[in-house]
């Protein structure tokens, strides 16, 4: 008698806890890697330690936020890289030849929206994969940035536009947090609460059904580009910002690691939470891994390796979501 | 040669299906050298007779005698050492590379593992001579005709010394011209003393190339004739003699005016050529025909899915121009789709989700959605259409057939349709979930709405339509008023008029 209350009581609470994970998902991770990091390293729990992962983080979830309307949309963006450093350089230059800050930001922000409107076309109406179209496009935007600049650093940039990438609110809240923060409030709701939202996972979960329910799927498609171009625009000011400069060659592989972000945050249950937690997961991980002094080139095998592994787990999750 | 032999029998088989008998008692023989054609209705039971032998499908109960002895067909691989081969309608050809690769696919041939290019192109070559046929063998498949590509399978097949061919309706989709290259093939095959079993819906073909028939009604074997003893309309009589025993609901609804009209509409010829036809309010109008007559392509023009090579259709006596779904939607046409898991739902997203694809702007207050009306609105469709499901929350995959298609229903009701298509309402859903969906087309027939429906089941579109229409090769070749509903009827409309 007694055993089988026991037994009961177990599956019970196997079933809490599977509960609980389940609705934590990635969060869990995050939080594992954040005690973790705590208590192997000395340095990680600092102020100056944790503002300056926050700010490597808040560019890459930018980009990340955008790409998770391109990826749950069914389609890849592999051009957001280029466009963070071409948006940098954009403005730095506009800037440098005395336009205004305000006037040089908001011009390549859209700028970047038409460019992935531009991508969204290809793709919807010239009826080539995204993932070809986003290649193309990937090329055409780094030809153009070193175009532009000549393959050197724009610097000499006024001291107002350094506060997107450094300034702080209230001197403790770095200013791209605030930024990052006001865009995730903004994507998430629009994900959520609106039917642009829906239209968004019915296109990617089903293109033909989407069609046949009279949803408006080149539209859907075309927003959804122009949605990460603005986003991976976005992000790549607040990089320059933060590195005083436009710079050419600069986050080479944001783009990637964004949408390792959003898998990581896992797909089977896209929201914006999740892709920010993605975010997370990745940032701490680059940084753990530094603290640790893990060898650089160790770093690039480790973060593949766990990237894989995490969509792996977004997998079993869902499968086992499904079985119930 | 009068073929005596029997090369494969079949004795008492059953399979049967989640809540659907597919073959009860099945009995057959195949002598070698003949063609046997096998005939009967959509769902007669046709195909899983071809699964269990090609090992797809693995029968209940029952006994298969080849060449004599007994053999429990445990898989493809088994089946294809047997010397069983499937042409099926969906040719298995690998399109971006040669002929001579793939009638040797999988197997080219090889020394010290090093494929033998030369040998494999002089021996596909070797085998094409041998029928006669003309073929450029370093041709890539996806350059040939749709007639060429089936010689390749029926070459391919007899390559791995195939002794019965089986053929899934080989002509469908040929010319004439076509047609009687593959009946010389055929022939020749019966030289060689290799079976055929052709399968097909067009009974002159029975005559021009068949030795015997076996007819399959209902998973049932209904019998075997020789083709020279038989007339078209004994065929008929066999493929439907049955009575009609499944109950349809009453239905009091009152034909109204007329509510969409559509005329000489065609894709180019393709599937639909020049069709014709209106439908009142409180109408059912039943859409009859073979698989293939080109009744869902007819739908789909209508919808706005495909692209109309030309015709007009009427709404309420007004043209409208409908060129996409979105534009049918806003004329508040709804379709039920033939495929509702590949056309109809999101599977993985929430019945709710589902519920409101459509009518999204239903939900809406100021741009934004509105959760609690997304709930009382689905719970209102969940309660009428009884959709049995714990919440609304429920991905979709996790229901029933009948209760997925109550959801593709309740999307379209949401959206305030006045036209309804439904494109095969209950297939693969069990017989009370079937009653329950003809219950809710009455209901709609009663609220005034036009309804069109396309079965391809004789009793379902006899039971519940008021008028049947019969598309055959894209035309609509016969129009039936429900006092003169009869099976023969309907069928000879359909295999082109007796």
């Amino acid at each position: 008698m007694g055993d089988k209350n026991a037994i009961k009581e177990k599956t019970s609470f196997g079933q809490k806890l599977n509960k609980f994970t389940d609705a934590m998902g990635v969060w869990l991770v995050v939080l594992l890697f954040f005690i973790i990091l705590s208590v192997a390293t000395d340095n990680f729990l600092t102020y100056a330690n944790l503002t300056n992962v926050v700010r490597q983080i808040c560019v890459n979830a930018l980009v990340a936020l955008g790409a998770s309307y391109v990826i749950l949309g069914g389609e890849i963006d592999l051009s957001t890289s280029n466009m963070c450093a071409f948006a940098g350089c954009g403005a730095a230059l506009l800037m440098r030849a005395g336009v205004n800050m305000w006037l040089a930001m908001l011009i390549m922000l859209v700028v970047g929206a038409l460019i992935g409107c531009l991508t969204g076309v290809i793709v919807n109406y010239l009826k080539i994969p995204s993932f070809i179209a986003s290649l193309g496009m990937q090329y055409v935007i780094l030809g153009t940035t070193l175009l532009l600049t000549n393959s050197e650093p724009i610097s000499g940039l006024p001291e107002g536009f350094m506060t997107f990438g450094r300034g702080y609110i209230f001197d403790v809240i770095p200013v791209p947090v605030i930024i990052l923060a006001v865009m995730f409030a903004i994507g998430g709701f629009v994900f959520k609460y609106t039917s642009f939202g829906r239209s968004v996972i019915s296109v990617g979960e089903n293109i033909t059904a989407a069609k046949l329910s009279g949803i408006n799927v080149s539209r859907t498609k075309v927003a959804i580009f122009s949605i990460g171009g603005f986003s991976a625009a976005l992000a790549g000011i607040v990089l320059a910002s933060r590195l005083s400069s436009g710079q050419p060659m600069a986050g080479t592989d944001i783009g990637l690691q964004a949408i390792a972000a959003v898998y990581v945050g896992g797909t089977s249950k896209g929201s914006a939470l999740n892709v920010l937690a993605g975010s997370l997961a990745l940032g701490l991980v680059n940084n753990g891994l530094n603290l640790l002094e893990v060898n650089a080139y160790w770093q690039k095998v480790a973060l593949g390796v766990i990237i894989i592994f995490a969509v792996l787990m977004d997998q079993v999750r869902a499968s086992k979501t499904a079985k119930k | 040669m009068q073929p005596t032999e029997d090369i494969l029998v079949l004795k008492k088989i059953n399979k049967a299906f989640p809540g659907v008998k597919a073959l009860t008692d099945m009995d057959f023989s195949l002598r070698r050298g003949e063609v046997h054609a096998l005939v009967g209705e959509n769902g007669a039971g046709k195909s899983t007779m071809m699964k269990i032998l090609s090992g797809a499908y693995k029968k209940d109960s029952g006994t298969i005698f080849f060449e004599g002895k007994e053999v429990d067909i445990t898989g493809p691989k088994f089946s294809e050492e047997l010397g069983i081969a499937i042409i099926y309608q969906e040719l298995n050809l690998i399109h971006r590379v040669s002929v001579a690769e793939n009638v040797f696919l999988g197997r080219p041939p090889r020394r010290a593992g090093v494929i033998q290019w030369g040998r494999m192109y002089r021996d596909a070559k070797a085998l094409f001579d041998s029928f006669d046929i003309k073929m450029d063998v370093y041709e890539d498949v996806r350059r040939l005709s749709i007639a060429q590509q089936q010689i390749v399978e029926i070459i391919k097949a007899v390559s791995i010394n195939a002794k019965v061919v089986i053929m899934d309706e080989p002509t469908s989709s040929l010319t004439e011209n076509e047609t009687q290259i593959l009946f010389r093939i055929i022939r020749s095959l019966k030289e060689k003393g290799i079976s055929v079993i052709f399968i097909t819906h067009r009974l002159d073909e029975i005559f021009a190339i068949c030795d015997r028939m076996t007819v399959l009604r209902d998973g049932c074997y209904i019998g075997t004739r020789d083709v020279k003893d038989v007339t078209k309309s004994e065929m008929i009589a066999m493929m439907i003699g049955r009575e009609l025993k499944q109950q349809f609901p009453e239905r009091s609804a009152e034909i109204g005016d007329e509510c969409l009209r559509v005329e000489h509409m065609s894709d180019g010829g393709r599937h639909v050529k020049d069709v014709s036809f209106s439908v009142r309010r409180g109408e059912v109008l039943g859409f009859a025909g073979l698989v293939g007559a080109g009744r869902t392509e007819t739908m789909r023009l209508i919808f706005g899915a495909d692209h109309k090579a030309q015709g007009k259709i009427f709404i309420d006596g007004r043209e409208v121009s409908i060129a996409s779904p979105r534009q049918a939607v806003a004329h508040r046409i709804g379709f039920v789709t033939e495929n509702r898991k590949e056309e109809g739902l999101f599977l993985s997203l929430p019945v709710r989700n589902n519920i409101v694809a459509v009518a999204i702007d239903k939900i809406k207050s100021f741009h934004i959605l509105n959760f609690g009306k997304e709930k009382e609105i689905s719970d209102k469709y969940v309660r009428d259409l009884q959709i049995a499901t714990p919440s609304i929350n429920q991905r979709v995959v996790f229901l029933s057939g009948g209760n997925q298609q109550k959801v593709v229903l309740a999307k379209w009701l949401l959206s305030d349709s006045q036209v309804m298509i439904l494109d095969e309402p209950t297939r693969g859903i069990d017989v009370g979930a079937k009653r329950e969906i003809y219950e809710i087309i009455n209901q709609l027939a009663a609220q005034g709405k036009a309804i069109i429906v396309v079965s391809s089941e004789m009793e379902e579109i006899m039971g519940i339509s008021d008028r049947i229409l019969v598309m055959h090769e894209g035309e609509i070749s016969g129009e039936v008023k429900k006092e003169d509903f009869s099976q023969s009827t309907i069928t000879e409309y359909a295999v082109g008029g007796a």
